[in-house]
């Protein structure tokens, strides 16, 4: 395969006999690898441990959760790493956009520091995503003029601008409309491929397993 | 009839927060505009005014209060951002919470005197450096705590006492269920955006509460700038804070001083406004900061520093109130104990015996009063909240009331007290009692109302609903449905109500002319007096009572579960003896029947 | 249902206005006397400045006697400052209240005194009616109608004597290796050598302008006879010059550097207490044994009279013109003046105010109620010869009062 000289260096998120288990009964368990181009989708019934597994990965199980075996990016280990400093983005159900700030400052927000060196050129960065998303001309927006399918994608763009190293969808769709729900999901994968982010997707939608395209497991009813 | 009950009870609040605050300014206006027949005056002036500003340090009593009173709002607003962005996520918050919340229903005048124990010259402190260094005299270096002459040991004193508050007001509005939700939320996209735990707090979970709590902080900022036991207590006095000035002149002897009082009560709430106007830019200059902060992507927003600032202040007052607890406590049963010793030389129960022969009319005073204002502000707080709930008021009759409902929090004290004794005198020059009474429901009243409305607000509606549905009245649904299930917060604002009625000084000095005495006017007396044991045995008392309002308030509920528990058992007991007997007559009848 | 809410309207309705009736009327039976027939007895609020625990228990002490002898309720209404009271009664004459006061009998003298006779708030001219007081020789005794020079008219009776002693805590000296001052120099040189160990209180407090008045005497000694007539601008152009410059020398010396001063007496006996202080000094001095006792003050404690001169006055008991239990509050006054009262009082395990009583007025047997036992390591040798200084006129007080206020600080 020719390799790209300027692409990305290979991303892999790597999930070793991963086992979560609940009260030391095991609940989840997963053995795979996830690459830059493709995403996992992790599919079963409610209450089984889809959003517990998320949890493993991004630090953030709480009792009576525990887990075994080891989560690495890049070849490196993170379970030793506390769950803010492991890089990894999360996109929840709700958009959960902080209302005291506009558009333009929620994704500045999530911009590593100094990875621009005016603010000029920070805000001219901001306004090319939000064009990517057909947003343009939204940055200085509140948040609460915005609707439910544009909230999705300034909060899509919010996760991508931190450039995280994998990216944890949780059920991120469902609470759209059937209308809007196909054209976010597109976009979604589109923007989470061209960076060439490893990603793990959690639903319940077998449309949402197709659209991703990668290895789907699907969780045994509990 | 329910209902017009109800309505009656919310006019009655209003009226009980409105006028007394309102008549209390007018009868300080009038004589500050030179209108006091009883002295001869009948014309109205500004000269007062003008001699007012010509007194001599008016300017430095004015910086003081405002110094002391920013000052503490601002440091202690910090400190306690600080603490809880250090512990909002652990389970040190718990341990916070359990150790400040003592300290919230702790009056005033008990925490000066129990700081001036700790960290006076000769106080717990210095015997420790005493003991080390081999100094048998306590050391004589101005400017230590207290009665510096910048204002620090009042500032001090009232950021100790200022941080809890805050802590807690902020606690509760990050419980609320509207907020609670959306926080949870802003934490995890947060963390999952690389932020620590302090910076999320910082940069997401304060902007978004901090309009909540800001009518808290100013009201603290208010009874900080104003505040009279504190600089009494702990202040330099000369000069002293503009509302000590006014304590005295109003006190004094030659009643022409009187005016030039009221002419400062009306300067301490221009301090007041003044105060508010600084803070305000303050809050404006940092805000204006912290959004270019926003957008930097900083994720370690003084990760360190928070944690140990935070670690330190709560060791601090760890500290402190151990060595409160341990310093009263052992004065009150000290016999002689000689600077450097740390501990007494030997204990004795004289001092309690003397306190107790002379503090049965304060104590019974006290609880009287306390009860009093508790009971019927509880009473008239829930009538108006279900009248809120049964007969919605207009946008501005609503507005009306929440203005009310702050007034007493932010007209500082000073500045209507006077003038409402001078009316309360006019109307009847007896029943100081009753008097007094509605000195205290003046500030009993805001207190009881927002604990308790928190909880009417998190009451879960559908349960209103369903009764309904089952032909309940409104004060059945009342009665039978809420009162229950709210019964822990009610307790808990009736406490509230009781520490607060407890802790009122210049209300009760002032309502009752001193013919009133409770355990704090004892109290604050006993500190100018020359028995540091007896003040600390009133200490002890002062601290103690407030508490066995919420131990009751905390254990009364798990009593009535208790004994709902044990009917039940008893119930379920009585219904299997009878089942029983049905099986063991079936067993009979067939045997019986199958002829065995 | 509805009865259930009316009964507990019903209640909580009469809980209040019951606790409304107790707190309004200061009825007998709130007082600490028990055994007291509640229809008849009146009661005497007694407005008495309430800092030292030994004389609110000669005032209990007093309260029983009279209930059980003379079947009066006696109210001690504890003041944190006296003036708190007269501006009390200020106020109820200023709103018209002439038969109702709040106040009966008041523990007043010098400032207070002058200040209440000027707006007539006391009664005047009762004092002769009480039989006791004649056993204080008032003709032959000028100090028993007059108040710092003014003349009671009348209108307080006299309860006690004081004269100025000063304490110290022993081993602090010895520590230093210096000797206690004995007289007004040595006191600065005293505190050149052990800098913040010595304050006086503000001249609001009688103790502070008494101590004053006690240097101002001694650095004058020359204008001695100015001091007891009419304050005038020469005399005080004379004589405060010295005065100021002592106070200039001692300030920067004091505790706090002189820029705390602390408002009651009774603070200084605190701060004693604590050690903060080496020397302070007192009008009443059997207080010093009592409080050693009740182990506020150490027992190192030694107390002295100055050799140069102690200054010594009385004090005195007055009944307010509003007063509405007026023969009650004589009679109150009359047993105060008892023999019985005053040799109580006298007690050093009670009070230790020295008496008003003449002692030749009385019988033997009354004599004999006044032999004190005791004696304390920590109380003043009555056995060493003392000159004492008499008050200067009354006139003097506000005069010296406003002067070292305009030098030194804000008046309040």
């Amino acid at each position: 395969m020719a390799v790209d000289t300027g692409a990305k260096e290979k991303r892999i998120l790597s999930l070793q006999h991963l086992q979560v288990e609940k009260e030391g009964k095991p609940l989840v368990k997963v053995n795979t690898q996830v690459n830059g181009q493709s995403v996992l989708t992790i599919m079963g019934p409610s209450g089984c441990g889809k959003t517990t597994l998320l949890n493993a990965i991004s630090g953030q199980l709480a009792a009576p959760f525990t887990f075994t075996g080891d989560i690495s990016i890049n070849g490196r280990s993170v379970i030793a790493l506390e769950p803010y400093k492991r890089n990894i983005g999360i996109m929840f159900q709700d958009a959960l956009l902080f209302e005291h700030m506009s558009v333009k400052e929620n994704i500045a927000f999530a911009m590593p520091p100094k990875l621009h060196s005016t603010k000029q050129a920070q805000s001219q960065a901001i306004d090319t995503m939000l064009q990517e998303v057909s947003l343009e001309g939204f940055g200085d927006r509140g948040i609460e003029a915005l609707s439910g399918g544009q909230q999705a994608r300034v909060s899509l763009l919010r996760t991508l601008a931190a450039e995280p190293d994998v990216v944890l969808l949780d059920e991120p769709f469902s609470k759209l409309d059937a209308s809007l729900r196909s054209q976010i999901r597109t976009w979604t994968f589109e923007q989470i491929k061209q960076r060439n982010i490893p990603a793990v997707l959690v639903t319940h939608d077998i449309e949402d397993a197709n659209a991703a395209g990668g290895e789907i497991i699907e969780l045994m009813p509990c | 009839m329910f209902s017009q009950i109800t309505v009656y009870a919310r006019y009655a609040l209003l009226l009980l927060l409105l006028v007394p605050v309102t008549v209390g300014v007018i009868g300080v206006v009038f004589p500050a505009l030179g209108y006091f027949p009883a002295l001869g005056e009948h014309s109205f002036s500004f000269r007062i005014f003008v001699e007012l500003l010509n007194v001599q340090h008016i300017g430095q009593m004015i910086w003081l209060s405002l110094f002391s009173g920013v000052g503490s709002t601002i440091l202690a607003s910090f400190i306690t951002f600080l603490l809880l962005a250090h512990c909002y996520q652990s389970s040190l918050l718990n341990k916070i919470q359990a150790l400040l919340s003592p300290m919230l229903v702790l009056p005033h005048a008990a925490a000066a005197i129990a700081l001036l124990f700790v960290l006076s010259p000769s106080g717990l402190v210095a015997r420790f450096i005493g003991t080390i260094t081999d100094s048998a005299m306590p050391s004589t270096t101005v400017g230590l705590f207290p009665y510096d002459e910048w204002g620090l040991s009042v500032l001090l004193v009232l950021v100790i006492k200022e941080v809890p508050f805050i802590l807690l007001m902020a606690l509760s509005v990050m419980a609320q269920p509207n907020n609670k939700q959306k926080l949870e939320g802003y934490q995890r996209a947060g963390t999952a955006l690389g932020y620590s735990a302090p910076s999320t707090f910082f940069k997401l979970i304060l902007p978004s509460i901090y309009t909540q709590i800001k009518l808290p902080i100013l009201a603290v900022l208010v009874f900080a700038t104003s505040n009279v036991e504190i600089p009494l207590l702990i202040g330099l006095n000369n000069p002293s804070t503009l509302s000590v000035a006014i304590l005295h002149w109003f006190n004094h002897v030659d009643l022409s001083m009187r005016l030039l009082g009221s002419a400062a009560s009306i300067l301490q709430g221009v301090v007041c406004v003044l105060a508010i106007v600084v803070f305000f830019t303050v809050e404006r200059m940092i805000s204006w900061w912290g959004r270019r902060q926003l957008s930097t992507g900083r994720r370690n927003f003084f990760n360190r520093t928070v944690a140990l600032l935070g670690t330190c202040t709560f060791g601090i007052y760890a500290f402190l109130i151990a060595g409160v607890v341990y310093t009263v406590v052992s004065y009150s049963f000290a016999e002689h104990w000689v600077f450097p010793r740390l501990f007494p030389e030997a204990l004795t129960l004289l001092h309690w015996k003397t306190a107790f022969s002379a503090i049965g009319q304060p104590l019974l005073n006290t609880l009287l009063l306390g009860l009093a204002t508790s009971v019927s502000s509880v009473v008239l707080v829930l009538l108006t909240l279900e009248s809120e709930v049964l007969v919605p008021a207009t946008r501005k009759a609503a507005a009306l009331f929440s203005f009310s409902l702050f007034l007493p929090l932010l007209v500082p004290g000073v500045a209507f007290l006077y003038g409402l004794v001078w009316f309360q005198q006019l109307l009847s020059v007896h029943s100081l009692g009753f008097h007094t009474y509605i000195a205290h429901m003046v500030y009993v009243l805001p207190y009881v109302y927002l604990s308790l409305a928190v909880s009417y607000q998190r009451f879960d509606n559908r349960y209103v609903m369903v009764a309904q549905s089952l032909g309940k009245s409104p004060f059945q649904v009342f009665w039978y449905v809420k009162l229950p299930a709210l019964l822990n917060s009610v307790l808990v604002a009736w406490a509230l109500g009781l520490a607060i009625s407890f802790s009122q000084y210049l209300p009760t000095m002032l309502a009752s002319g001193g013919a009133i005495p409770t355990v704090t006017t004892e109290a604050v007396a006993s500190v100018s007096g020359s028995s540091v044991r007896l003040t600390a045995v009133y200490a002890v008392i002062q601290a103690v009572m407030p508490l066995l309002g919420f131990v009751i308030a905390w254990t009364l509920p798990k009593l009535i579960t208790l004994n709902r528990e044990r009917r039940r058992t008893h119930n379920r007991k009585s219904k299997r003896i009878s089942s029983h007997m049905s099986r063991k007559e079936r067993l009979e009848k067939k045997v019986v029947h199958h002829g065995r | 249902m509805r009865r259930g809410l009316l009964t507990w309207f019903s209640w909580a309705f009469i809980c209040l206005t019951v606790n409304a009736e107790v707190l309004s009327t200061p009825s007998p039976s709130q007082n600490n006397v028990s055994n007291v027939d509640t229809t008849v007895s009146p009661t005497v609020r007694f407005h008495a400045w309430g800092g030292s625990a030994q004389v609110n228990g000669y005032i209990r002490w007093l309260a029983k006697q009279l209930a059980q002898k003379h079947n009066i309720a006696l109210q001690h209404v504890k003041l944190a400052d006296t003036s708190d009271a007269v501006a009390r009664v200020l106020a109820e004459k200023a709103a018209g209240n002439s038969s109702e006061g709040s106040v009966d009998l008041i523990w007043i003298n010098g400032e207070n005194f002058a200040t209440m006779k000027k707006h007539g708030l006391l009664a005047p001219n009762w004092v002769d009616e009480l039989p006791s007081f004649s056993l204080t020789s008032p003709h032959e005794n000028p100090a028993m109608t007059t108040d710092f020079g003014e003349p009671t008219l009348g209108m307080e009776a006299p309860w006690g004597k004081a004269s100025m002693v000063f304490y110290i805590r022993q081993t602090h000296f010895q520590q230093a290796a210096l000797a206690p001052p004995t007289n007004l120099e040595e006191i600065l040189a005293f505190t050149q050598q052990s800098p913040g160990r010595f304050t006086y209180p503000t001249p609001s407090d009688y103790l502070g302008i008494s101590f004053l008045k006690y240097a101002l005497l001694k650095l004058n000694p020359q204008h001695r006879d100015l001091f007891y007539q009419p304050v005038t601008e020469q005399a005080l152009s004379k004589t405060l010059p010295s005065l100021w410059a002592f106070l200039d020398a001692l300030h920067p010396n004091m505790w706090r550097q002189g820029k705390m001063m602390v408002r009651q007496a009774s603070e200084l006996q605190r701060l004693m207490g604590s050690g903060e202080l080496s020397m302070a000094f007192s009008f009443t001095a059997a207080e010093i044994p009592s409080a050693v006792e009740r182990f506020d003050l150490p027992t190192d404690i030694r107390t002295y009279a100055m050799k140069d001169g102690s200054l010594a006055n009385v004090h005195f008991i007055g009944l307010t013109f509003n007063s509405p239990n007026k023969q009650a509050a004589k009679d109150v006054v009359n047993f105060m003046l008892s023999p019985q009262a005053q040799a109580e009082k006298q007690k050093l395990t009670v009070w230790g105010d020295d008496t008003v009583l003449d002692m030749r007025r009385l019988s033997e047997a009354q004599k004999r109620m006044f032999d004190e036992p005791l004696s304390h390591p920590s109380a003043l040798d009555k056995s060493v010869a003392v000159p004492l200084l008499g008050e200067p006129h009354a006139s003097w007080t506000d005069a010296l009062r406003d002067a070292w206020y305009s030098r030194f600080g804000a008046r309040y």
